[in-house]
This record gives C-alpha cells, structure tokens and sequence, in this order.
C-alpha cells in the first residue's frame, strides 16, 4: 500500500521558486500497475524521484507499509531504494562498462545478495526477461534499445521490490518494442504482485493499465478508473 | 565482481588517457626518487665531512702568516687566555724564528733560488751576514748575494710540526721534551746530512752550544732543513720571554667547536686570526648543502606535480560519469562506496605510474646525483687550500675535503625508497579527496532528468 498525502515539491532556481508539485495526494494498492501521464514539465518526474526516495518532498507525506520515507534519513533512504524500489530510465541507464550480467549483479550487490548467490540469480533475472546467455555477457552498447531496457527491468527486479518506477520505459523504443516492453511489466505485476508506476506518453499503453493518474502544473487533474 | 575490482577495471575504459596519466605520473614519482636520492646522498656525505673535519681551533696572531707579514707574536697571557677557553682540551704553542749565518755554525741547507733571493730583497743590507765586500755599481749592489737561512721552530709539541697530521718521525736518536728547556734540538735530516750532524753532536746558535737530540724527517724540504726546539729554549735565547706565533688549540668535542671560535674571536678581537677546521668543512659543504635544498623543492614540487595530475584525472573523470555515479546510488549504491570505487580507479593508475616511475628513477637517480654534484664543484674547491705556515697537515685534510666532495655516491637506501613510496601514496590520497567530494554532491535524482 503506498499512499501519498499533500505532497509539494518547489525547486529554488535562478528565476524564482518553481512548484514542480503541488498539494498532490493518491493512494495506489499493493500489486496495481499505475500510468501517470501529463505534458513534459508537468512534475511526473518530480514524482517518482519523490516516491522513490531519490530527493525529499518540501512538505507532505509519502507512506510505504506504514514507513514515511520522506522522515528517512539518507542512509535509510539509500537503504530502502536498494531493496524496496525498482528504477526503469528512458535512457536504460545501464553501467556501460559492466556486460548485461554484471550490471544485474550490481543492483544483487547493494541489496545485500551474498557474492557466491549473485550469479545464478542474475542469470535466472536475464532469462526470464527473455536476455539470452550470450546476450547476458555482453556490454550494453552491443545491445539493441529494446535488450537495454530487458536487462535494465531485470536490474530492477533483482531485490524483488515493492514499487517499481518507470520513467516513460518505452519513451526510446519503437511502438512495437514499446508495446513488449509494457507487456513485460504487465505481467510481472500479476505473477510477482509487484506494485509499478509507470509514466507514459503513449494513452494506448495508459489505456491498458488499472488505473492511470493526470498531472497538469504539478497538479493532480483527473483520476481515471478509480 | 565488487568495489574494488570495478575501480581497477575503471582504470582502462579509456586505455589512451589512463596511459598518459599513468606516463605523467611516472614521470613525476621517478622524479620524486631521484630527487629524493640525491638529497639523502648529499647529506650522508655532508654529515660525513662535517664529522671527520676533526676539532682544531688555529689561533694566529693578526698579520703574521708563517714567516711573511708582520704582525706581534702572542704574549704569555694572550696564551693563557687562549688556554682558559673553555673546551679547549689542549694547545700546541709555536714560535718562529731564523738563523742567519752570523746567529749559527750551521750551512743553511737549502738553496735560495729566485723564489728566496725575491723574498729576501727587502732585507736591509745590515741585516744580511755577508754583504758582497766587492759591492760595484753593477746589479750586485742592488742584489746582493744573500746566504739563505735557517728555520727554526719552537713548539711545545714537536710532533705539530709532522706534514702528515701524525707524530713526527725521528729517523735516528730522540725526540726532545717541548715543555722543557733544555739546549736541545732536533734537527731536520737535510739540514744534519749538510752539517754532518748525528745525535750527540753539537753545534752554536745564538751564541750557545746546542745538543743534537735527534734527527727528523718529513720528506718536506723546507721542513727537513729546519730545527725545532723546546718553545722555552727558543724564547730564552731569542729574548721573546713567553711570546707565540701560532697556537693550535684542541676543542673536547666537535659540538663545541663553534662556541671555542666564538669565544676566542670575543677574547682577541681583531688581535687575531682565528680559523677552525670545522668552519673550513663547513664552507666547503655550503655548495652541497644547496644541491640537498634544490632535491627537496624538486621533491614538494614534483609530489604537488603528481597530486595535481592525479586530482585534475580524477576530477575530469567523476564529471563525466555524473550520471554514472547517479544512477549508482539510485540503484541504492552508497555514496562511500562510489568513493571507493573512484579511489580504488586512481590508485590503480597511481600504482602502474610509481611502478613505472619508481624503476625509471632507479636508473635516472644515479647520473642525475652525480651531475647536480659535479656541476656545482668548479666553485668549491677554491675556497680551499690558502692557509700557509706551520699549519700544513690542517691544510692537507681540507685539501682532503676538497677532493671528496665530487666523490658523492648515490645510493638508494630502503628509507628512501620507503619515502617514495610513502609520497606516491600521499599523490594518490590527494588526488582522489577532491573528486570524492565532487561524487558526495552528486543527487540521484538528476538521473531522471532527461536533458
Ligand atoms: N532539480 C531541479 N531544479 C529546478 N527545477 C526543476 C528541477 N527538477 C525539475 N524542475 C522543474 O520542475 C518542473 C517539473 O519537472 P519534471 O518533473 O522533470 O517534469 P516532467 O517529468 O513531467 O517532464 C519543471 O518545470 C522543471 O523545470
Ligand atoms: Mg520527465
């Protein structure tokens, strides 16, 4: 259960305070896969970096099973993005110089995952997103946008969290990779029951999902499917 | 695959930069040893002749230079001030003076030649025993034939006059008491052989009948035609009761030497000359003490060489993998380990660059010690070798010195090696601290800001 209550982020920039969010509240149940959609600059981003311990809010409150993680200090912070949240970039972000295996690895490494487990888990992780055993020893530059974000979800997974955040995950794929990449996540909500937020462009993949929220100027404008 | 072993793999993402840090480096560490070497060197060799520069404080009075100058010889209580000094362990008291042909029986042994006849010019021709009686108007009057004369020396130490610094070697009979005063005298082995004297022997000075104790050789002409006698004697029948011309004093330690020569200068004033062995030493070293000053600015300026290198990589680096580092921690890597992995990152490159460096400052340390010492000589040995008189054996040990100064080996000790080391590491630590902080003000959440 995540639920979040008045939440106001303002930025301090040269020209003035920004209001990226404002007084924004939702409640998302534990399994639910969730769509936010909304122009660029209308604070999706700005929320996920919220609900993903990546920045603290200006005021409000952000509850995951009862934990403020706003109130977390840094090192809990760092602890609970380990092994609660699962972060997918637009851009994959994968280490470019670790192959596909190493980078799961990694992510097995800051959860805590003993060294002699990581491997088998990490392979286990590539091949259920569909990266084949050579693919998974190779570096992310040889491996096309669509493997990218496979193994980025794989990485995401790796501490079998309790949120998954995805920041517009098909924004760089063509719409026929997009639409593989959404069915991937689709089905890891239903066989893990793993809560993901993903912001999206695209109203046919929102479309699909249980519900689908609409930020407008940093505010919440309409709750769709409810 | 952890921290460490991730900041090594780091250091060859991008073999050609990590090379030309890794080359810079080495450059600077085998600078850094070199540099080191020849500082440790010089100053092992600066200790060195510092400490077998020996404790003799020579104490001559104003003007007097061996038989040259003029000057007035030291009276017994100049002597007894010289001797209250502290420190001064003992003395050795010298008065000289010569014999003409008038004052003595003996034929002078040694031949004048043009170097004598010049310094005898200024003599009045009263003075000179045997004024040509066919004085004409010719050169002659104004030359005339000088018969060359003989030194005597009276010292309460006959072994001072040795020119080997050591006890002087009596070649038949015995050695005379300096503290006595009794007619006696040693008398030099060309001097004897000329006069056909053997111990036992007698001959006439100053109008008293003096006994051959024994014979001596220094293999020094001038010395070896010479006579010594106890100081006493000499002042008795040269009625110079008490009077000195050369005094060289023995301080008890080398550390006091300093405080002896200040001391007498406080005593004598501009009375006299005063010079020690340890002050020659000492500017005889002034010109190494300045290679060992040059080796340590190349030392700090090569260590902060290095660091900068270091630091400007590392900084270079940490920007462009800031979203890298961002997406680290947003994957829930902590801030301590992106820094290890950084440190880990340049302590390899730092590693490869003392390894690399550390073998070329081997080779180079050698050649580099020996032409920073060699290029400073020229000006050093003149400084050396102008003191002349009874002070010869002085004289040799810093000629001595001299000699020894191009003679500086470098050596590569463990201490020196250890530091090196103990620098590369200090490079290292320096170079990675700003680019850690760089890293701690990297906020995760810029990975999600598409630009
Ligand atoms: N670190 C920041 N500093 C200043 N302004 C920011 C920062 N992050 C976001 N903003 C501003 O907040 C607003 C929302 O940004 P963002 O959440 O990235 O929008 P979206 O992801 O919907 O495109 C924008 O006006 C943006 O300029
Ligand atoms: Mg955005």
């Amino acid at each position: 259960m995540l639920s979040v209550k008045n939440l106001t982020k303002s930025f301090n920039s040269p020209s003035g305070t920004v209001k990226a969010l404002e007084d924004v509240s939702l409640d998302v149940d534990t399994g639910q896969f969730v769509s936010i959609i909304g122009k660029s600059g209308s604070g999706k981003s700005t929320l996920l970096s919220m609900l993903g311990a990546l920045d603290t809010p200006t005021s409000g409150n952000i509850h995951v099973d009862d934990v403020d993680i706003a109130k977390l200090s840094s090192a809990k912070q760092t602890a609970y993005r380990a092994r609660k949240i699962g972060f997918v970039f637009q851009q994959y972000n994968l280490i470019p110089n670790l192959t596909a295996l190493e980078n799961v690895m990694l992510a097995l490494e800051f959860g805590g995952v003993k060294s002699r487990e990581r491997k088998a888990r990490a392979e286990k992780l590539l091949s259920d997103v569909g990266i084949k055993a050579d693919q998974q020893l190779r570096k992310p530059s040889r491996l096309s946008g669509g493997q990218q974000q496979r193994v980025s979800i794989a990485r995401a997974l790796a501490n079998r969290p309790a949120i998954i955040l995805a920041d517009e995950p098909t924004g760089n794929l063509d719409s026929e990779t997009g639409q593989k990449i959404f069915e991937l996540l689709h089905n890891l909500s239903r066989s893990e029951n793993t809560t993901i937020i993903a912001v999206t462009h695209d109203l046919d993949i929102a479309g699909k999902t249980d519900r689908t929220f609409s930020l407008k100027d940093g505010k919440l404008t309409k709750l769709s499917k409810s | 695959m952890n921290v460490i072993s991730r900041g090594v793999k780091n250091s060859m993402r991008s073999p050609l930069r990590s090379g030309a840090i890794v080359l810079m480096l080495a450059i600077s560490i085998g600078l850094i040893l070199s540099m080191l070497v020849a500082r440790s060197s010089v100053n092992a060799k600066i200790a060195d002749v510092k400490s077998s520069a020996g404790t003799l404080v020579t104490i001559n009075p104003a003007g007097i230079n061996g038989f040259a100058g003029g000057g007035t010889p030291f009276t017994s209580d100049q002597l007894a001030t010289i001797k209250a000094t502290p420190h001064i362990s003992s003395t050795t008291a010298t008065l000289s003076d010569q014999l003409g042909s008038t004052d003595t029986n003996l034929t002078s042994s040694l031949e004048l030649g043009s170097f004598g006849e010049r310094q005898q010019r200024f003599d009045s021709p009263a003075a000179s025993s045997s004024t040509s009686p066919t004085a004409d108007s010719t050169s002659a009057a104004t030359r005339p034939a000088f018969t060359p004369r003989t030194a005597v020396t009276g010292t309460t130490n006959p072994d001072s006059v040795a020119t080997n610094g050591g006890s002087l070697t009596i070649s038949s009979g015995s050695t005379i008491n300096g503290s006595g005063s009794d007619l006696v005298a040693l008398v030099g082995t060309t001097l004897a052989t000329k006069n056909s004297l053997t111990p036992g022997s007698t001959f006439t000075a100053y109008g008293k009948t003096i006994t051959v104790s024994g014979i001596f050789t220094t293999g020094n002409t001038f010395q070896d035609s010479g006579i010594i006698m106890p100081l006493a004697t000499l002042q008795t029948l040269t009625s110079q009761p008490g009077d000195v011309t050369h005094v060289i004093a023995k301080v008890d330690s080398s550390d006091n030497v300093n405080a002896v020569v200040s001391a007498l200068k406080t005593s004598f004033g501009d009375k006299a000359d005063i010079t020690s062995e340890a002050e020659q030493a000492a500017t005889s070293v002034a010109s190494l003490s300045n290679i060992a000053n040059l080796a340590l600015a190349g030392v700090i300026g090569a260590t902060i060489a290095g660091a900068v290198i270091v630091l400007l990589a590392m900084v270079m680096i940490v920007r462009e993998r800031r979203r890298e580092i961002g997406v680290i921690k947003a994957i829930g890597g902590t801030s301590q380990k992106v820094v290890a992995q950084f440190v880990a990152e340049a302590l390899t490159l730092t590693i490869i660059g003392a390894i690399v460096g550390l073998g070329l400052g081997v080779l180079v340390s050698g050649p580099m010690t020996s032409s920073l010492v060699t290029s400073s000589q020229s000006s050093t040995t003149a400084t050396t070798g102008t003191n002349r008189g009874p002070g010869r054996a002085f004289e040799r040990g810093l000629g001595q010195i001299g000699t020894n100064l191009t003679q500086v080996t470098s050596s590569i000790t463990p201490q020196v090696f250890a530091s090196a080391i103990g620098i590369t590491l200090l490079i290292a630590i320096i170079g990675s601290a700003v680019p850690a902080w760089f890293i701690s003000r990297i906020r995760p959440a810029e990975v999600l800001r598409s630009e």
